[in-house]
């Protein structure tokens, strides 16, 4: 049977176009080229969450700037899957030439390890690190007819708590837990698959209070459809700055998100400068701070060490924190 | 109704105009295209946002996202290949009726639905958008627990073939939505080990190859049999007596789809399942429907557009994205320092109503759209399958690795592909599976919120009025059939 051009041009579009659009998720990386003349080609940065999380954005912002800097494309590719756990694996395999690199989250190294099984485990130790990004900060939120204003109300209220999180082994999870068991506060964890969910859940009263990042609940704040109970920084946030830290009102709960800039172990030390150099131009210009102010992100743009100093001090706290007062986010076997 | 009538001003703006048809046909474009989602592409185009002003941009941020709904249908129909949950229930007769050369029929009827389904949501979102959203916060986990339990029984009664055949598909369906990470203790469930399932799997794999590559497979063999002809592409567009019999369903759909668009998490794909269900229940004939029947695809078409554009209500009046879509649509505007929230109709209701009347727009010109390119699409089919056959599973593999950038995800299309022509062999339908699989996680994760919520006690299932009233309804339709055929039986046995 014999078919016509239109058919066999219609085909060849639809086929054409669909291996441009593929192309357009993974950009071929060129890494030909000796010492000092890097980059030479396109650096692909991958992000393990879907696109529209914090860490996506994150990545795209700086994949914006780190690409006027050095004067290449900077496509960013999603590798959603265990908590961004299959992304760093992924980078951690990727040749060290400093055309992958990946911005991850420090619960994936400080607190996903504690309610996950060994195997989706990722070690700090197989990266390099290239500089500390931002902070992301978790708030207690109530809804306006509670009458909840702090922590003492809720322990006042005589009853179990039910609290939404943001998820399991997320720092949302980990704040409340702590929060609750040193206030003595009988509570029970309702998880939600991330902040919008649970903020939907906390508006509907079908849980009593919740815990989410900052960014996700702060225009509810402002309409005065929640209130905030605590935010669990270490200390105030200009964002919300009326309202007190848990530590103020006598909890030892300091939890946040924060973001790092990684390359793959063994990428060459003036790669790591020229891109850490490059992240850094991009964090000081007014497009990024704007960003960064509309996303309620705290900038912490540190040096590795001191990002490896952070993350090593939480990992131990939280540990420590957990053992001691006998709360387990993993299963119960 | 000053913003409203404002809010027109905004959107006939020259540069507005166009980056609303800019947005609807990419949307179009990639909604065609099965795998690469609204949400993929918006987050690529998400940069060029920047230095647009924020009411286009997000003008063509939404044309892209309802966009996809349209072209969505085009591969559902033609090549078995549904690439969203929302259009599989449009498979099941959309692509009987390209088999008997009524492509042009379904797509017509499908692309007259999504319009009108997609107007009378604006409708409905420009008038009750406020009242809607709070309503929709009362929908808890309980209530989207019955919802779902509600859907996967429907899911047994959409087939056409033997009831427990279907029974058995939705079994193995909610058993594969099982795989992944517990949500609740960060165990591992059936993941082997295996990293690439720790998140379970997704449903783009699942339907592609279950749907599409199975069939492709199945004609393979059937090949040998039979020499197979393409059926002849009779009329392009439907004919007065389709319309005629399509219209309750449009009309039906577009409520339903109104209603359920509201809920985020599987609101879409419920609208599409119960509107189908709906229109297979009311029809004379019930047995038309899966082989062909118009209804079939007007009505879940319908139903998944409105629920795509009332699915806006949760962002634009309560700041709360329901999807990825969403999320990068908040995204895009805090970049542009408008914070949506539930102060947005007042803070920015240029904005606000400007998105809204983009959307009459936007359906008006996804219409004209379609209909010069539903006669190109059907010519599709003209294709010997011998030729076409490989370019559609090019563009599956394809569509697959865009999703998640996974080479594993293409080997799981293959299984599930070798597992649907499996299926079609000993007469399983997949789309049971399909649909218990995408309502099996909603229903997981509400009915075990549910109970932490009770502390335990299922007896609040039936103590909330939403909740209660669609348990309750469950237990008559089900229960009822079951003691009207024991008294037939006996009345049976007494005349013997």
């Amino acid at each position: 049977m014999l078919f016509s051009k239109l058919n066999r041009r219609v085909l060849v579009t639809a086929v054409s176009a669909s291996v441009l659009l593929a192309g357009c998720g993974g950009v071929k990386t060129t890494s030909t080229g000796g010492k000092g003349d890097y980059p030479t080609g396109n650096i692909q940065m991958s992000v393990g969450a879907s696109p529209g999380g914090s860490t996506d954005l994150i990545t795209r912002a700086i994949a914006e700037g780190v690409g006027k800097e050095l004067g290449v494309s900077v496509p960013v590719v999603n590798k959603p899957g265990a908590n961004g756990a299959l992304n760093a694996k992924e980078l951690q395999s990727a040749k060290p030439d400093g055309y992958k690199i990946a911005v991850q989250n420090a619960s994936l190294f400080t607190i996903t390890p504690l309610a996950v099984s060994a195997n989706e485990v990722v070690k700090l130790d197989d990266f390099d690190l290239l500089g500390g990004i931002s902070q992301d900060d978790y708030v207690l939120i109530a809804p306006v007819g509670s009458g909840y204003k702090t922590i003492a109300d809720l322990k006042k209220a005589g009853k179990n708590i039910k609290y939404g999180t943001t998820g399991v082994g997320t720092g949302a999870q980990l704040a409340s837990a702590l929060t609750f068991k040193q206030a003595g506060i009988p509570a029970t964890d309702v998880p939600f698959d991330g902040g919008a969910p649970a903020l939907t859940a906390l508006l509907g009263s079908q849980v009593d209070v919740a815990t989410i990042q900052v960014g996700d609940g702060i225009e509810q704040v402002k309409a005065k459809k929640v209130v905030p109970l605590a935010v669990f920084s270490a200390e105030r946030i200009k964002f919300l700055p009326d309202v007190p830290t848990a530590k103020e009102q006598g909890y030892d709960v300091v939890v946040s998100q924060y973001r790092f800039l990684t390359a793959p172990k063994g990428t060459p030390d003036d790669v790591k400068t020229k891109l850490a150099d490059a992240a850094k131009k991009t964090y000081a210009t007014d497009a990024y701070k704007k960003f960064n102010d509309a996303h309620c992100l705290t900038p912490i743009e540190v040096s590795p060490d001191e990002v490896r100093k952070i993350l090593d001090g939480y990992a131990t706290k939280y540990k420590g924190q957990l053992d001691q007062l006998g709360i387990s986010l993993a299963a119960k076997k | 109704m000053g913003g409203f009538i404002d809010g027109f001003g905004v959107v006939l703006q020259p540069g507005n105009l166009l980056y609303c048809l800019i947005g609807v046909v990419i949307g179009m474009l990639i909604g065609v295209l099965p795998g690469l989602g609204p949400a993929a592409t918006i987050a690529i185009l998400l940069p060029i946002t920047y230095g647009v002003e924020p009411v286009s941009a997000i003008i063509m941020l939404a044309g892209i996202f309802y966009g996809a709904q349209y072209g969505g249908t085009i591969t559902s129909v033609l090549l078995r290949l549904p690439g969203e949950a929302s259009s599989v229930v449009t498979v099941f007769d959309g692509f009987a009726l390209a088999k008997q050369g009524r492509a042009g029929t379904a797509l017509g009827i499908a692309a007259i639905g999504s319009f009108i389904g997609g107007t009378v949501s604006i409708i409905g979102l420009t008038l009750l958008a406020p009242v809607v959203a709070s309503v929709a916060l009362d929908f808890g986990p309980p209530e989207y627990a019955a919802l779902s339990l509600f859907g996967v029984l429907l899911v047994a009664t959409v087939g056409n073939g033997s009831r427990l055949k279907a029974v058995i598909a939705a079994g193995l369906g909610l058993l594969l939505a099982t795989v992944g990470r517990d949500t609740f203790t960060g165990a591992s469930r059936f993941t082997f080990d295996s990293l690439n399932l720790a998140d379970g799997i997704d449903f783009v794999p699942i339907a592609m190859g279950l749907f599409g590559l199975g069939e492709i497979l199945y004609n393979l063999e059937e090949r040998h049999h039979k020499v197979q002809t393409p059926a002849a592409v009779a009329n392009i567009w439907p004919s007065r007596a389709d319309l005629r019999q399509a219209r309750g369903a449009i009309g039906r759909g577009s409520v339903i789809g109104f209603v359920l668009g509201v809920l985020p998490g599987g609101g879409a794909t419920l609208s599409s399942l119960v509107a189908y269900a709906v229109e297979k229940r009311r029809a004379k004939e019930p047995e038309r429907f899966g082989r062909g029947a118009v209804e079939g695809v007007a009505a879940p078409e319908t139903a998944n557009n409105a629920a795509a554009t009332s699915s806006f209500i949760p962002l634009l009046t309560l700041g709360i994205p329901a999807n990825a879509t969403m999320a990068l649509m908040f995204g895009a505007l805090l970049i542009q320092g408008i914070a949506p929230g539930p102060q947005l109709v007042s803070e920015h209701p240029d904005l606000f109503w400007g998105v809204i009347n983009s959307m009459y727009l936007g359906n008006i010109l996804l219409l004209i759209m379609s209909i010069p390119l539903v006669g190109v699409f059907v010519k599709i089919l003209k294709v010997r399958p011998a030729v076409l056959a490989p370019i559609t599973v090019l563009i599956t593999l394809l569509g697959v690795y865009t999703v998640a950038n996974q080479v594993f995800d293409i080997f799981l299309v293959i299984v599930f592909g070798v597992l649907g022509y499996l299926m079609k062999k000993f007469g399983f339908e997949p789309g049971p599976l399909v649909l218990a699989f995408v309502l099996g996680s909603v229903m997981e994760i509400a009915v075990r919120q549910s109970l932490l919520i009770f502390g335990g006690n299922p007896a609040g299932f039936f103590t909330r009025p939403i909740s209660g009233t669609v348990l309750v309804a469950l237990i008559i339709v089900l229960v009822l059939p079951a003691v009207r055929l024991l008294v037939r039986r006996r009345k049976e046995k007494e005349l013997v």
